[in-house]
């Protein structure tokens, strides 16, 4: 297999595995060593086998394309990312730190305006987020919590350092997929883990579990549990799917589910309408209670937002946060960890212009080519300019977005995303890859021990996203403690 | 548990029932058709009508002979009763319910489609089409085998059980519905020759065989499939095994009482009369009409757990 890796070069970029073209990182050299001495066609079997696997589980996404809607194969890339615990301690610290100060920031905005009123953020700002929901004012969720679920992006740049790249407040999904990837990697590499220990991920379903039981309303011992999918045509119903089976949730539509003349949330069951007291949710705000927001959704339920709002249901996450889930709020996530915690950051936004500043635009059409041009309210990493990567036709198209709409607009530097190895074909070759972790937050909080890496496959890409020709690693924390050596 | 959600695995357990009694019909009647002299009334076409799917057929094919029947009754888009249809909508049932079902499940059922799915190409085959049709049969056995090992006897197992039953029963009654064939004053001699065969062929299309053999340790002959088929209690595929187990299952369901009665008018209409003594074209009558009366059980099943808000038309 050696020859696999004869021509591996991370050249200037960060390699999550090597120092360089040839030395392994301290925790990596178990794992490389081993893939090294297998021989090239034991490992082509085994990407056979994980093809395999994965497609007799049926791990699939939907992708929306003209050409209808396609069930695709979960892409996956055998090779694990690893990221030493130490490391990852800190990063763990910094994510919940982060997502304690963005509830704060919701539920300030929704009630007393503490952080507009003392200047903090412009009022206008909040107000643009496509993401505020004036019908939430005044709402004051369990535990001072309103976005329960976060799965954040993690990129880290040329010289190593994990920036913030997006927060995921409103349905973040691939908590499945990570959980998919990790029984993959196990049966297909099982005697790797023999090598290390690697920190377990199987038990996100029971946190997920606990933490939507910790929102039920106070007189609720034994609370009714359900997820609220979109249903079999969403992109993400095999998550739906699996994490109602794991976390022993209820998997239903909105069809399923009705309001009584008591105000409480009901579903229809062979025995009657039973009640529902925790609703975790996978359809976005606006679908949600067609009574409130959009008139044509036939997904939601109508009534649902009077219910929640009389506390007769929580839901999670709680309709309205998106308004955090914001590229111009994000810029502003470094100074409310500062103004609700009194704490310094731990982990760093990536740097951010805000096109709404006359200066800051013009800085930004200044130097187009070289930047990352975003609208503050797309996700799935559609309708943005990567520059660099970019025909002059279509910088000059953003030239006239930018000009003609700067508020909906940040820019920031084209970072030099971190690779790992990555089996394409005949080869090993550097790939990009981005990081998204899973944050539970509850009456208690929790992490994800490393996350789902997702990789450009294609060479020289920075979209990880799976939309758009992405893949996955499996994604290991390894303890090194004991390692000693280069760190 | 959710009405949608019992209705889907109510209709995955029927699908897979049928999808097993399909492959083992269409396997059993192969080997059958082997044995026979060409100049019987009994042919390839004879499957279709034991499916009454003869409308379906025609408005699909012209000629009739093996490859078609086969095409039509395995992979046919337009048969809502072909093989592949009813598979696809057992996956879809299972891919649907995936947070009820015992995880192998759905993994059991989706290996299970895409095999057959990439096997239709070959069915015209007769030894890979063969080899097709026991593979089937036995996965779908496992699928029944990780039910009834790894899920809680609750209602959905109930629902589950119950359209086994049912979708088991109405294949029996098919099958003896062929018996008015077997027993025709004017079948011919070749037919009367073959007999042996042909009844042998009734047990084996129900997995029966074995047991008929051990249960009355003589020659396989008309009064005695009869009665194996239709009343036998120990006998897992019996009529009468299959109606009893149904009010074994709908009877810990949330208010059964009028579909139990109904169900128990069925079970009383149809074993309270000797159908030995009737006249062969009798039995395909009742039989008839004992499918009829399944389908009504089954649309009151709907009615009642899985639509309650429907009004009754």
């Amino acid at each position: 297999m050696m020859q696999l890796w004869r021509d591996y070069d991370p050249g200037e970029f960060y390699d999550e595995l090597m120092y360089d073209q040839h030395q392994p990182r301290h925790f990596s050299y178990k794992l490389l060593d081993y893939l090294k001495s297998m021989r090239k066609e034991a490992f082509a079997q085994r990407i056979v086998d994980s093809e395999l696997e994965i497609l007799e589980r049926g791990i699939t996404f939907t992708v929306y394309s003209d050409a209808g809607n396609i069930d695709r194969a979960w892409p996956f890339d055998i090779i694990p990312r690893i990221i030493p615990k130490g490391e990852w301690d800190c990063t763990e610290k910094g994510l919940v730190q982060r997502i304690r100060a963005l509830n704060m920031f919701i539920n300030d905005i929704y009630n007393d305006g503490n952080i507009i009123r003392d200047g903090l953020i412009p009022e206008d700002v909040v107000l643009q987020s496509k993401g505020y929901r004036p019908q939430c004012k005044g709402m004051q969720p369990a535990h001072g919590i309103w976005a329960h679920i976060c799965g954040s992006d993690l990129v880290r740049d040329d010289s190593g350092t994990m920036y913030v790249l997006e927060d995921n407040l409103r349905v973040p999904s691939g908590v499945a997929y990570m959980l998919e990837n990790r029984k993959t990697t196990k049966r297909v590499l099982p005697e790797l883990f023999k090598l290390l220990h690697i920190s377990p991920v199987n038990d996100y379903p029971s946190h997920l579990s606990a933490m939507l039981a910790s929102l039920a309303p106070d007189d609720v011992s034994h609370p009714k549990m359900v997820l609220l999918t979109p249903g079999i045509y969403n992109s993400a119903y095999f998550e739906h799917a699996a994490l109602a089976q794991q976390a022993g949730l209820i998997l239903l539509e909105g069809a399923d589910l009705t309001v009584g003349n008591d105000g409480y949330v009901y579903m229809k069951t062979i025995h009657g309408l039973e009640r529902v007291d925790v609703i975790y949710r996978r359809i976005d705000d606006d679908f949600i209670d067609p009574l409130v927001f959009r008139e044509d959704s036939t997904l939601g339920i109508p009534g649902i937002m009077q219910a929640w709002r009389e506390g007769k249901v929580a839901i999670a996450n709680a309709p309205g946060c998106g308004v955090a889930d914001d590229k111009v709020i994000y810029a502003y996530v470094p100074a409310m960890i500062r103004y609700y915690l009194n704490e310094e950051p731990l982990l760093p936004n990536v740097p951010t212009w805000m096109c709404r500043d006359p200066h800051q635009l013009q800085h930004v059409l200044d130097n187009l080519p070289d930047l990352v041009v975003k609208p503050a309210n797309e996700s799935g990493g559609y309708g943005m300019l990567v520059g660099p990567h970019s025909s002059e036709e279509k910088i000059e198209e953003f030239r006239q977005l930018l000009i003609a709409d700067p508020n909906n607009y940040i820019a920031q530097p084209t970072l030099k995303l971190s690779v790992s190895p990555t089996s394409c074909g005949d080869h090993i070759a550097p790939r990009h890859v981005d990081l998204r972790p899973f944050i539970l937050s509850g009456k208690n909080n929790y992490v994800t021990p490393g996350g789902l890496t997702r990789v450009a496959l294609v060479k020289g890409s920075l979209v990880v996203n799976s939309s758009q020709g992405g893949g996955s690693k499996d994604t290991w924390i390894v303890d090194d403690s004991h390692f000693g050596g280069l760190n | 548990m959710l009405s949608r959600v019992a209705e889907r695995v109510y209709w995955l357990a029927r699908y897979l029932e049928r999808v097993e009694n399909t492959a083992r019909l269409i396997n059993v009647h192969t080997g059958l058709l082997m044995d026979l002299p060409r100049d019987v009334e009994i042919d390839w076409f004879t499957l279709v009508t034991i499916f009454d799917a003869e409308m379906f057929y025609h408005a699909n094919f012209e000629q009739i002979n093996e490859n078609n029947v086969m095409q039509f009754l395995l992979a046919e888009p337009n048969n809502p009763i072909s093989l592949l249809n009813s598979l696809s909508a057992v996956r879809e049932n299972a891919r649907t319910s995936l947070d009820i079902l015992p995880e192998e499940t759905w993994e059991q059922v989706n290996e299970l489609y895409l095999l057959v799915k990439n096997e239709m190409a070959a069915i015209s085959n007769r030894r890979r089409r063969q080899q097709l049709l026991l593979t089937i049969m036995e996965r779908c056995q496992t699928v029944w085998g990780i039910l009834v090992n790894h899920m809680s006897r609750n209602h959905a197992y109930h629902f589950m059980q119950t359209a086994k039953h049912l979708e088991r029963a109405d294949m029996t009654s098919r099958i003896l519905e062929m018996t008015s064939l077997l027993m025709a004053e004017n079948r011919s001699e070749s037919m009367r020759a073959a007999e042996g065969i042909l009844w042998t062929h009734l047990l084996r299309a129900l997995s029966a065989q074995q047991m008929y053999t051990q249960t009355y340790s003589s020659s396989v002959n008309a009064d005695g499939v009869l009665t194996f088929l239709i009343r036998d209690e120990a006998f897992p595929r019996s009529l009468f095994f299959s109606l009893k187990a149904i009010g074994r299952y709908l009877w810990p369901l949330p208010q059964a009482a009028s579909t139990l009665e109904h169900h128990q008018k069925i079970m009383s209409e149809m074993f309270n009369e000797n159908l030995k003594e009737l006249p062969a074209e009798m039995i395909y009558t009742r039989m008839d009409e004992l499918q009829a009366k399944l389908a009504e059980l089954s649309s009151q099943i709907s009615q009642k757990w899985f639509h309650p808000d429907r009004s009754v038309a």
